[in-house]
């Protein structure tokens, strides 16, 4: 497991004698360190080359109560790519203010806006703190404790039932007339201002919500000079459904139906997630049977060319390659076919269990899936001889939104974006969860790190994905019908259920997380005591963090690059706004 | 288990100028375009032309009656719960409510059981039957843990998909509905489903494999099932 050892935190202790250390029983150790010294011990973290811990992650703040004192809490996890470990370092938000901390990462930026628009934290120093994912004018923020889980309801909203049958609504048909509050066009136009205050160019260009090329509901704003973008902003939320705070009040297998509708066409990765992030929680995560380890390996892997097919046609499609995007559809659908069969849905799957899967695999299906395999390599090499060397395809890639090495770290880019830059980060690598550590692959790199290298690398993922799936049903293959697949707890106080009726979560912490088609969905579970309800549920988007380079990669580009960006970028609204 | 560098020069090498004169790039391009012009169609004609559902496709939901494949422990449950002992054709449901407390959206079921009028002899005397089990599809995720959740094995999910009405009122589901959806699926798909015990068997296929409309979608040229694991027949 890649977390920081103990040896390494007490040095840092000694060190500082404000660090506050607390040791964890399952090994993820974190650091304590008081408001005022917190940037200082940052710096320190970054730089000295015994800890190097220079990748942001995520940061993000847990409400202990109205009664606590302090009350919110800042939570910020880092990685070092040299050592490959993680470190969580926290600090107490005195007066509901923190330092802001986009000088030292500009990952932060956002981060920081989605702890002001959730908990209204304010960060001193933060260059333009407004809200994330709602809009200006509204009132609450909706991840404090006291807020209720089905929010304020302010206006009235009469349903069109209502307008047929006026009264005579009875049952499950009588909707309360009163609504959580909506924005009008006022707010959004107010929005809208806040995020580009100074214009500095002629036009501002709206691109979005609702357009095709944006793969869901994000609105650009483009500060257009001519034909180049001098200023750019992205207002995200249009989606935003609070999965947070609906997961603080489900247990943890009720949570999983809703990770579906997050990256919704990685449905099974995003499950995936909870239940690794579970699991080491849990203490379990090496007992899962190993029928259930390798089924989850092979499903994965299979979501993860379904995922990289759509991307790889609507990429194409984007850029004018109409016949790709049919081409790929047409793969697409055995997947799903294949994936129906199994887990009984073609898109919102809910297969996997923390402690396992829910079901064995239906006869044959090992089958249909290598049967799948068989002949497609072929079809990929069928969209390369389209692709690849086109000379179209090379003029509209090449050197269009360079994403460096710096930028990795500093916005805390993960998935094949990160890769292209060429930064080996996989945490299917570096954690090993699941059958990782048994099945051969390798993690494609970049070099320039620009949308070129973007597709490259997306293409060599599926090459590879294809590889660890053969291994997975040669390694099922040899297995028998009656091996479990579900893990049944010895232990007494350990309650672990299929459908998740009293399945119970231990006291701790944990930060876990996959490698998703769209980047690292890492999982923190705060439990302040056993139960069956997490009391902080945090959800790291991969999608979230990796948009955030759009702006900078923007600036100074003509606006026909930006469809280029934002498709080798490639965000799910769904989870970019949870 | 290593890293693989991807580039252009690394990996794919640039455009030659033989390549750029003469279109060799285009002209593969349009040789792959070409080789699939000549290939069958793979989409179905809906609705003229319908793919059956895979047996464990998650549709809309039925309340499975009485029928002699009850799982063994089922008497036990009835008599826990207090449950009139249902007749054949009877429904399964003994209003354990588990399905609710399994479920994400608790709000979408509405179930309750009443007390038999019977006079103080008789043998029914103290129990009680469903009254009422609602369910409000319009909220519901399909998501199958209410299914996971049954002890009776009542409560299923079918095939059926299309579940469009003209108002909110249609997806509601009372247990009369539902019961007749259950029986429906069963007469059509039970054996493919349950084996005689209600359980799911090893021999449950991935999904039909004589179905021509899936077939087409494989390039007419579906897998052929088998056993997946080494001792499975």
């Amino acid at each position: 497991m890649s977390w920081i050892t103990l040896d390494k935190i007490n040095r840092l202790k000694e060190k500082f004698d404000f660090v506050q250390v607390n040791e964890n029983d399952k090994g993820f150790h974190s650091v304590e360190v008081p408001k005022e010294n917190f940037k200082q011990f940052l710096k320190f973290l970054k730089e000295d080359p015994d800890y190097q811990f220079k990748m942001f992650i995520d940061w993000t703040i847990i409400d202990h109560g109205e009664k606590a004192d302090p009350r919110f809490q800042g939570i910020l996890i880092l990685f070092s790519p040299e050592y490959r470990e993680r470190i969580i370092v926290k600090t107490w938000a005195t007066d509901e203010t923190l330092p802001t901390l986009t000088d030292m990462w500009a990952g932060a930026k956002w981060a920081e806006r989605e702890a002001w628009d959730m908990f209204g934290i304010r960060f001193e120093g933060h260059e333009n703190l407004v809200r994330m994912f709602m809009w200006e004018t509204y009132q609450h923020h909706p991840l404090r404790k006291d807020f209720p889980i089905r929010g304020y309801e302010e206006v009235e909203l009469p349903s069109l039932n209502e307008e047929e049958r006026a009264d005579q609504l009875e049952g499950l048909q009588n909707y309360s007339r009163m609504h959580t509050a909506l924005p009008t066009m006022e707010d959004i136009e107010i929005t809208q201002r806040k995020r580009l205050p100074k214009k500095k160019a002629q036009i501002v260009l709206n691109w979005g919500p609702l357009h095709p090329g944006t793969h869901g509901t994000i609105w650009f704003l483009f500060d257009m000079e001519g034909e180049y973008v001098q200023q750019c902003d992205i207002i995200i939320g249009q989606l935003h459904r609070g999965v947070e705070k609906l997961a603080e009040n489900l247990n943890v297998q009720q949570i999983i139906p809703y990770t579906d509708r997050m990256d919704y066409i990685a449905s099974i990765n995003e499950n995936h997630s909870v239940c690794v992030a579970a699991e080491k929680l849990l203490g379990i995560h090496e007992k899962i049977p190993e029928k259930a380890k390798y089924i989850r390996t092979m499903m994965a892997e299979l979501s993860r060319i379904n995922s990289h097919l759509l991307w790889l046609g609507t990429y194409a499609l984007d850029l004018g390659a109409l016949t790709m995007f049919l081409y790929t559809f047409r793969e697409r659908e055995k997947l799903m076919d294949i994936f129906e069969g199994i887990t009984g849905a073609r898109f919102t799957i809910n297969y996997f269990r923390v402690g396992g899967v829910y079901a064995d695999l239906p006869y044959g299906s090992l089958d249909a899936i290598e049967h799948f395999l068989k002949d497609f390599p072929e079809r990929l090499k069928d969209y390369e001889t389209l692709l690849t060397r086109n000379r179209i395809w090379l003029r509209r890639n090449i050197d269009v939104g360079i994403i460096t090495e710096e930028d990795v770290y500093s916005y805390g880019l993960t998935g094949a974006v990160a890769r292209a830059s060429g930064v080996p980060y996989d945490l299917r690598m570096i954690d090993k969860y699941d059958a990782y550590g048994d099945v051969e692959f390798d993690v494609p790199v970049g070099e320039k790190g620009d949308s070129y290298d973007r597709y490259l690398v997306r293409v060599e993922e599926i090459k590879q994905s294809v590889k660890i799936v053969q291994q997975c049903i040669q390694k099922l293959r040899k297995m028998s019908k009656n091996d479990p697949f579900f893990f049944e707890p010895e232990d007494k106080k350990m309650k672990i259920t299929i459908d998740g009726r009293g399945t119970k979560l231990f006291k701790g912490e944990v930060y876990a997380g996959t490698d998703n088609p769209r980047g690292e969905l890492g999982v923190y579970i705060y439990m302040p005591k056993d139960g069956i309800k997490p009391y902080r549920f945090r959800l790291r988007s991969g999608a979230f963090y990796n948009l955030q380079i759009f702006p900078k990669l923007m600036i100074g580009r003509p606006i026909a690059d930006a469809i280029t960006i934002l498709s080798t970028i490639d965000p799910v609204v769904g989870e970019t706004d949870r | 288990m290593g890293i693989k560098k991807v580039g252009l020069n690394r990996t794919v090498q640039p455009q030659t100028l033989k390549e750029k004169v003469l279109f060799l790039d285009f002209m593969k391009g349009l040789r792959t375009t070409i080789k699939h012009l000549f290939r069958k169609v793979i989409t179905v004609d809906f609705p003229f032309e319908l793919i059956e559902p895979a047996p464990r496709f998650r549709g809309v939901h039925g309340l499975r009656n009485v029928d002699g494949t009850e799982k063994d422990d089922f008497e036990a449950w009835v008599k826990k719960l207090k449950i009139k002992p249902p007749e054949p054709g009877e429904t399964r449901c003994i209003g354990c409510k588990f399905c609710q407390a399994a479920c994400p959206v608790p709000e979408i079921f509405v179930i309750k059981t009443e007390k038999l009028d019977v006079p103080e002899d008789h043998p029914y005397h103290g129990l009680k039957v469903l009254s009422q089990f609602d369910m409000d599809l319009s909220k519901c995720m399909f998501c199958g843990l209410c299914t996971l959740a049954c002890p009776t094995i009542c409560i299923i999910h079918t095939d059926i998909y299309d579940l469009s009405t003209y108002t909110r009122n249609g997806w509601v589901l009372n247990k009369e509905t539902l019961s007749k959806i259950a029986d429906d699926f069963i007469a059509r798909r039970g054996k493919e489903k349950y084996d005689d015990k209600s359980n799911w068997p090893d021999w449950q296929k991935i999904w039909d494999d004589r179905d021509t409309a899936r077939a087409k979608a494989w390039d007419n040229n579906p897998p052929r099932l088998g056993p997946n694991y080494a001792d499975q027949h």
